[in-house]
């Protein structure tokens, strides 16, 4: 199958890739891009542990294909850290143990980053219905949520960063 | 003489058992760095896509390759016929009985393996998958195990049609696998015969899922200059793959590497040996390249390993006081298409005879019939100990009818028959002896908490309201830990597990398990054990798991075994060191040992402040200075052989609020407590016990595999196979209570299991109590808005 | 997966010309969607395929039709189709009993019972959908066959009526799931709701 030829920004710094038009974007960045944070959990969109950012907006990138993010911005968990310091969503995820066995947490992360740009403050019910994409089958949420919590009042101290 | 300050900052530092350290494994998760099966990229990979049947039951009448193997890329396409030569079409399973790895001349289930496709990439694995045309003669299936035992019910294995026995007791028909029994039948029959009151239920634990969020999966890779095969995979027990593949194989253990990098979730499920592992080694050993093998969830959900399925009939016998003086159950226990149960070997039902629960039940019998049927094989998984969530649901459901009938308050009924804490160690009916516990303090501890008198008054103004309000209780006792290998073995090989400790001259430390972590902290936590045994820090203590070359041999990580047995095997083999440690301190303070006691993390010369030596000082010493006639190093290992299982226990209550109309249950209130013995990380107990109430949720109010009539598996993928997001998920409150195991060298008992075995039947029992008042003594779960509807249609509720 | 269904059709044309289709299985088969005969093999066995599309599963069925019995004097017809789809992933087979009932005043009805079985793919992908598009295909068949009849008698002969469309060589998923949301809702909104007085 002929390939087409792919350009985007990924954690803020341009990559070109050759990919088939049927191509996924998770494959493309697991695959090609060795970014193997994001992972695939269930094909269906259902899971969520596939979550990147894509031009702003959370996206399951199983089912997105990889032509669609040419020219874009794509955000994975391993832009999170910015010149080698944790984001606080990643310190909280620590702190409040809102992780497991970990395939989950670099799709909850970004999602998190996403919702918490769209909802700065967020209430319990806000945080448990934002995250409703993302499925964690070890933590039982509990703490998910409360790091979510923790990190908003951080960024929020911070100037909404 | 150290102040008592100066101590607990010392014993602090160590961040030891108790201490609610942050996760050693977090800070990998949280950049993306997480290393699971399917980020491996082994040079010159290619993938293996698995040709499943549409079917349940058919013949296979022909499969050609021809248009899968023209297709540029596809490099081989496996079938029964190539499995043949090398006698590995079909494979033996844990349980006695056989797999076929591709089905060989028919199709027993669903989404069974027909053939496996291996291409350059994954997207030409899954064009020529769907190339290969396979013929297909449909047969009659049955999926209900009731109809299978019929006596002209369609024969679903036709290879051991004919056999008076498959791998577990004498059959008596063709679907029928074994008959396991324990327990005094005539005594109770006896007791049933002339008991005051009696009670009868069916119940049925439907077939589930325990969909970890990664698939099953692996990426075996054959050097054939070295004759050396590595195989990555997705295991809870990588060891006994080890010994399987080498069996199957022929190839010797010590040519065989297996590792279990990180798992995203278990569950129970990745504790069998599936036949994608089996084809992507075979193809790897004829292609001499890495195969990789990723299952998709609809295979996940389809074909590797299901939890329950139970069909149970239980009866209590008892006094008018609820006195229990009996317990009589019978399972019908559907096995699906072949009996690969992964549970040790000696018990078919695995420890369904915890099933007398909590209560000091002077007699029972149990009896268990396996069933083969057209649904997928290898169960006993998701969160519990071998079976041990049917028993608990069973026992706690009985005596809540047992309570109905008699119009006791299913918490006072509870109170009345516990085994009392001083009847401890306790031999139940059926045999176990349960270690330690204190069920009256626990459940006490929560009616207190929940202020259960003012719930129950609640209940009952609602009700007069029409309103429907239940309160469920579930006091549980666990039996975890397998175990003792005189009762428990699979394949021979014992339940033990092992730990490897080498401590480093300059006092840090590296320690190697037999079992594997997949999200429950171990490197967390074993290093707490370490560093409060040997009085180092935890923080230099590494914790290395899952490679069959660098670990001890162990029984891997499922039935909440890790810290009964591997923990125990971790403070074992910490002792042996600190007792050279001793040694060497003595012989460094020129004292005799008696003379020496052990403070925190050092020998102290007793009655001589000052005359002391660290362990970071002995770790020294141990490499330069030893007593004449010692070996150098500081390291030990132990095999650990668990002189009983163990037996978490827990008090449980849940509050739910149904809408009359539309069947919807909302879980207003969930109080746990636990007792898991000694607590080694709170926060990482806290957060086991979360997720467990978590799948207990889903299992109790959401999750079934649904088959029709035919064995089309009508839940494969998450779109109709219920995991619960955070929006549904109700807030747990947690509590806990400490009883420790007298015969665990830290008292700990296991507890990542409990909150799912009990969480279910708490939740099962909150449902139906909101209709007790209208005689229902069960409903089937999972409790879906429209399953309750059903119920409360049925009883004209729903009438305005 | 079963799914059974009993369903009538009034017709717009008399009884003989009505049963006149119904008892000429190439053209009534036709009135299927997505269905074509491609062969007679002798007097009572054809051989056909049906096209499917559903969400995630797709299938080509080829199949035979099984003509069980044919009263002429009742106007009744037992036929028994079965089919594979030619990727070997899912099979299907359809019971159907079909009489013309005579309603006077140049009118009749179609009725007909049927039991449609699936199995493999497309009853393990689309079985929750199964009774709602079972529902939709018979819909469309009896508004198919109605129109044939119709102009059966009109004159028009055994061939399809000038102007009417020619029948759909492929089931069409995206109709047919209108269909299908439109009876939803309908359904909501139609059924004496509880929760709503």
């Amino acid at each position: 199958m002929a390939k087409t030829h792919i350009s985007f920004n990924l954690n803020g710094r341009p990559v070109d890739v050759l990919a088939e038009p049927r191509e996924l974007l998770i494959h493309v960045l697991r695959e090609q891009l060795a970014h193997t944070g994001p992972h695939i959990g269930c094909e269906t969109s259902h899971c969520g542990a596939c979550t990147v950012d894509l031009n702003g907006r959370s996206v399951k990138s199983c089912t997105v294909l990889a032509v669609q993010a040419q020219g874009g911005n794509v955000l994975t968990v391993e832009g999170l850290a910015t010149n080698g310091t944790l984001h606080p969503l990643q310190e909280e995820f620590m702190q409040q143990h809102g992780l497991q066995c970990g395939f989950c947490t670099p799709g909850m992360l970004v999602r998190a980053y996403r919702f918490l740009q769209e909802n700065p403050n967020p209430s319990e019910e806000e945080i448990r219905t934002g995250m409703s994409g993302n499925i964690c089958r070890c933590t039982g949420y509990q703490n998910i949520v409360k790091a979510v919590q923790h990190a908003a009042k951080r960024l929020q101290a911070a100037g909404g960063k | 003489m150290a102040t008592t300050a100066e101590r607990v900052e010392r014993e602090a530092k160590l961040e030891g058992v108790g201490c609610a350290r942050k996760r050693k494994e977090d800070p990998r998760f949280i950049q993306g760095k997480g290393n699971y099966v399917d980020d491996l990229k082994l040079p010159g990979t290619v993938f293996g896509v698995v040709v499943r049947s549409p079917y349940a039951h058919a013949r296979i009448k022909s499969i050609n390759k021809d248009k899968a193997l023209k297709l540029p890329g596809v490099l081989a396409v496996l079938t029964a016929n190539d499995l043949k030569p090398l006698k590995l079409h079909w494979m033996p399973t844990l349980a006695g009985d056989v797999q076929a790895v591709l089905a060989d001349e028919k199709v027993c289930f669903q989404y069974q393996e027909v053939a496996m496709v291996i291409a350059e990439n994954r997207y030409i694995a899954a064009d020529g998958a769907d190339l290969v045309e396979v013929e297909y003669e449909e047969l009659p299936a049955v999926v209900d195990p009731h109809k299978a035992l019929e006596p002209n019910a369609p024969v679903i294995r036709d290879d051991i049609k004919d056999k008076k026995e498959a791998g577990q007791g004498p059959r008596r028909h063709h679907n029928h696998i074994f008959t396991w029994e324990v327990g005094d039948k005539a005594g109770t029959d006896k007791v049933f015969q002339s008991a005051e009151v009696t009670v009868k239920q069916a119940m049925v634990n439907p077939r589930v899922h325990p969909c970890p969020l990664e698939t099953c999966g692996c990426v075996a890779s054959f050097d054939k200059v070295r004759g050396e095969l590595t195989v990555y995979m997705t295991s809870q027990a990588p060891h006994v793959i080890r010994t399987v593949v080498s069996l199957l194989s022929g190839l010797p253990e010590s040519k065989i590497r297996v590792v279990s990098p990180d798992i995203g979730g278990g569950f129970g499920n990745k504790v069998g040996v599936y036949p994608g592992y089996v084809c992507a080694i075979v193809a790897s050993i004829v292609l001499g390249r890495p195969v990789k093998w990723i299952e998709t969830r609809i295979e996940n959900l389809a074909t590797t390993a299901f939890a329950r399925d139970y069909h149970l009939v239980g009866e209590l016998a008892a006094d008018k006081n609820g006195r229990i003086k009996a317990l009589r159950v019978n399972v019908i226990a559907d096995h699906g298409a072949f009996n690969s149960h992964a549970q040790p070997t000696k018990w078919p039902a695995g420890l369904f005879s915890i099933c007398t629960g909590s209560y000091d039940i002077p007699v029972a019998h149990v009896k268990v019939d396996g069933v083969y049927t057209n649904k997928a094989p290898g169960g006993v998984a998701y969160r519990c100990s071998f079976r041990v969530t049917e028993a608990v649901h069973l026992i706690e459901r009985m005596i809540d009818v047992l309570a109905q009938k008699l119009n006791v308050d299913k918490a006072e009924i509870r109170m009345r028959n516990f085994i009392k804490r001083e009847q401890f160690p306790y031999t139940s009916a059926l045999g176990w002896q349960y270690d330690s516990g204190d069920y009256h303090t626990a459940l006490k501890k929560v009616l207190d908490a929940v202020n259960y008198p003012a719930l129950r008054k609640e209940q009952e103004e609602k009700r007069k309201r029409g309103e429907l309000m239940g309160i469920g209780l579930c006091t549980f006792t666990e039996i975890v830990g397998a175990g003792p290998t005189k009762a428990c073995d699979i394949l021979g090989i014992g339940m033990f597990d092992s730990a490897e400790i080498r401590v480093h001259p300059t006092g840090s430390v590296i320690a190697r398990m037999g079992t594997i972590t997949q999200g429950q902290g171990h490197a967390t936590t074993y290093a707490q054990i370490i560093a409060s045994e040997l009085g180092l820090p935890s923080e230099n203590i590494q914790i290395e798991e899952g490679d069959t070359s660098t670990a001890p041999y162990g029984l891997g990580t499922y039935g909440s075994r890790s810290t009964p047995v591997g923990g125990a095997a971790t403070a074992m083999a910490a002792r042996k060191i600190r007792d050279k440690a001793r040694k060497i301190a003595a012989h460094l303070l020129e004292v005799p040992e008696g003379d020496l006691e052990w403070d925190i993390d050092r020998f102290k010369v007793k009655g001589v402040p000052g005359q002391e030596k660290t362990m970071k000082e002995i770790a020294w010493a141990a490499y330069n200075n030893v007593p004449e006639g010692m070996e150098m190093g500081l390291e030990a290992v132990d095999y650990y052989d668990p002189p009983n299982f163990t037996y978490p226990f827990g008090a449980y209550l849940a509050v739910v609020d149904i809408d009359r109309y539309t069947g919807e249950t909302k879980v207003r209130r969930f109080y746990a407590l636990d007792d898991c013995g000694t607590r080694i990380n709170p926060m990482i107990i806290e957060g086991q016990i979360h997720g467990g109430l978590t799948e207990a949720f889903a299992v109790a109010m959401g999750q079934k595999l649904e088959f029709d009539e035919g064995g089309n598996l009508l839940s494969n993928s998450l779109m109709d196979y219920f995991v619960p997001t955070a929006a549904e998920t109700p807030k747990w409150e947690l509590d806990h209570t400490v009883t420790k195991s007298p015969h665990h060298p830290i008292g700990a008992k296991g507890v990542a299991e409990s909150p799912h075995v009990g969480g279910i039947p708490c939740l099962n029992n909150a449902v139906v109590d909101a209709f007790a008042h209208l005689g229902v003594t069960d409903m089937e779960m999972p409790h879906t808005a429209y399953s309750v509807w059903k119920t409360i249609h049925k009883l004209g509720l729903d009438k305005r | 997966m079963e799914v059974k269904l009993e369903k009538s059709f009034p017709i717009a044309a008399p009884a003989a010309a009505a049963w006149r289709l119904l008892s000429d299985i190439k053209s009534m088969a036709e009135c299927m969607p997505g269905a074509q005969i491609t062969e007679q093999v002798d007097a009572t066995h054809y051989n056909g395929q049906v096209n499917v599309k559903l969400g995630p599963a797709s299938a080509a069925f080829k199949g035979t039709l099984e003509l069980q019995s044919v009263d002429a004097a009742k106007r009744e017809i037992h036929i028994l189709g079965k089919g594979t789809d030619a990727k070997g992933g899912s099979a299907a087979s359809m019971d159907l009993r079909a009489a013309i009932r005579d309603a006077g005043d140049g009118r009749c009805e179609l009725a007909g019972t049927s039991t449609v079985t699936v199995s493999g793919k497309l009853a393990s992908f689309a079985g929750r959908m199964m009774a709602q598009v079972s529902d939709q295909i018979l819909q469309q068949f009896g508004a198919n066959f109605a129109q044939r009849a119709q102009a059966l008698a009109d004159g028009a002969g055994a061939a399809p009526a000038a102007g009417m469309a020619a029948p759909p060589r492929e089931l069409n998923a995206f109709a047919l799931l209108w269909g299908v949301i439109v009876a939803f809702i309908k359904g909501l909104f139609g059924r004496k709701n509880p929760t709503a007085r």
